[in-house]
């Protein structure tokens, strides 16, 4: 093999990794942002127990997808080279970074696919894409499952408050703090077994691509091994941004409403993964806990953050596909043009962290505030201090 | 195509719905009844509904294995 294809191929399997560190901790929200909110878990208890079940749920099941994309590319018509995928995860890192750093839930699955189709645009041609499959696979799935998780978990609030109706406040925070944890546990159990494959098989699926791997075979035990320890240190940094917004953003959650709309996820995912639908535990997660919220009599959803959480949902795809097209226009013109890819999305990178610094957030006052600025109100202090 | 498409949809709508619905009944009536039990002066009847409760209960914990039955591609 030449040192070029050797060098795109650690480039690749570097940049994989990297997305699913991104993945796990834009993701660790979905399953324990309200059990954060509510305290029904300390916050760094929680990220401990999903960065364990997602690095479980990533050895339990090592079936990854036969195709890089689920068919929203075609695969079988285009080449699609090792420079492309390079390009498609560049394009899904930063997207997920920004999200990130303005406190959004969006998609990582979205933004992985928008990477991908960007790339192969550039790199392939317009061909290369099933916009069939995009319809289906994401849009369709964006606009639907946050409102059938919603259902779900409205229906549920409104049943469990009128069969508690009867009991102390104390008693029903405290019993339903247990039963919130082992919702939670499930949604991140669930999230390991999904999401940790995806950078599997395109780790795999390039190895097989430059001959490494005989074609057909499944991931190699130290590809299993690296892509669950990536998504669960990610899933244990936390992505501290994202779970103040969704626990606390969005509506004010008491441990039945956190017990309701984490059941609701679960059997939400499961539910349409049982019946082969694409779906995004994000959105998910999302219209269950608006759903929760709308309820609870009295409480109020802040729908200008859930507007905003929709665009995001809606621009993940087209902006994950810019930045990938832009990075596979770079990569194609060779190794350095490759090279230069890498750089410059390390540089993002490091811009993006700092700027995340003007304003941290922590597992020490995630709870404090409901929103999420990218620079430091310098009133804050003062504020606090007042009140 | 698009009629298959809206079925199946409803069809999830409505397992989605009726699954979080039960197991979020039967976790708050199972809680309910245990607090009950509390409150019953007659041993017999304090029994009887921390029976109902456990059940309650043991419900909820079935259909969390189940999930989990489903989740794990090892089982099946």
């Amino acid at each position: 093999m030449d040192p070029a294809t050797l060098v795109v191929v650690v480039l690749v399997i570097v940049t994989a990794l990297t997305f699913d560190f991104t993945n796990g901790f834009h993701d660790t929200a979905n399953a324990m942002a309200t059990s954060i909110a509510t305290g029904a878990l300390k916050p760094k208890t929680a990220v401990i127990a999903a960065g364990t079940l997602n690095l479980i749920g990533a050895f339990l099941s090592t079936e990854v997808a036969k195709t890089i994309s689920g068919g929203i590319i075609n695969e079988q018509q285009v080449t699609i080279s090792a420079a492309f995928i390079f390009a498609g995860l560049v394009g899904a890192i930063i997207w997920n970074l920004i999200t990130w750093l303005v406190g959004l839930p969006s998609s990582s699955s979205h933004a992985l696919f928008g990477g991908l189709v960007g790339a192969v645009i550039v790199g392939a041609g317009v061909e290369g894409v099933n916009f069939a499959a995009v319809l289906t696979k994401v849009l369709i799935p964006a606009l639907v499952s946050p409102v059938v998780a919603g259902l779900a978990a409205f229906c549920a609030v409104k049943l469990i408050f009128f069969v508690v109706r009867k009991m102390e406040e104390g008693q029903i925070e405290s019993g339903f703090r247990h039963g919130q944890t082992v919702t939670a546990c499930l949604v991140a159990l669930s999230h390991g077994t999904n999401d940790a494959q995806k950078t599997m098989g395109i780790i795999t699926l390039t190895l097989i691509a430059v001959g490494f791997q005989p074609s057909g075979s499944g991931p190699e035990l130290w590809v299993v091994a690296i892509c669950g320890i990536a998504i669960a240190l990610g899933t244990y940094m936390g992505g501290w941004r994202v779970i103040r917004t969704l626990g606390k953003g969005l509506t004010e959650i008491s441990t039945p409403q956190g017990f309701a709309a984490e059941a609701a996820s679960a059997t939400t995912i499961l539910v349409y993964s049982h019946m082969g639908f694409a779906l995004s535990t994000t959105q998910v997660c999302s219209g269950s806990i608006i759903g929760s919220g709308l309820g609870k009599k009295g409480n109020k959803v802040n729908w200008g953050v859930a507007g905003k959480m929709v665009i995001a949902w809606l621009v993940t795809f087209p902006a994950a596909g810019i930045v990938g097209a832009l990075a596979c226009a770079l990569a194609k013109t060779g190794l350095w043009g490759t090279i230069a890819v890498a750089f410059i999305a390390c540089a993002v990178v490091f811009i993006i962290w700092r700027m995340s610094r003007r304003n941290p957030i922590n597992s020490a006052n995630v709870n404090e505030r409901a929103d999420v600025k990218v620079n430091a109100n310098p009133n804050a202090k003062t504020v606090a201090a007042a009140a | 195509m698009l009629t298959q498409e809206i079925v199946s949809f409803i069809t999830v709508l409505v397992v989605a719905v009726c699954v979080a619905c039960s197991i979020s009944v039967l976790y708050a009536s199972g809680l309910r009844l245990w607090a009950r039990a509390d409150g019953d002066v007659e041993r017999e009847s304090r029994l009887m509904t921390r029976l109902a409760s456990a059940v309650c209960f043991a419900a909820c914990v079935a259909i969390v294995l189940f999930a989990l039955w489903l989740m794990i591609p090892m089982f099946h």
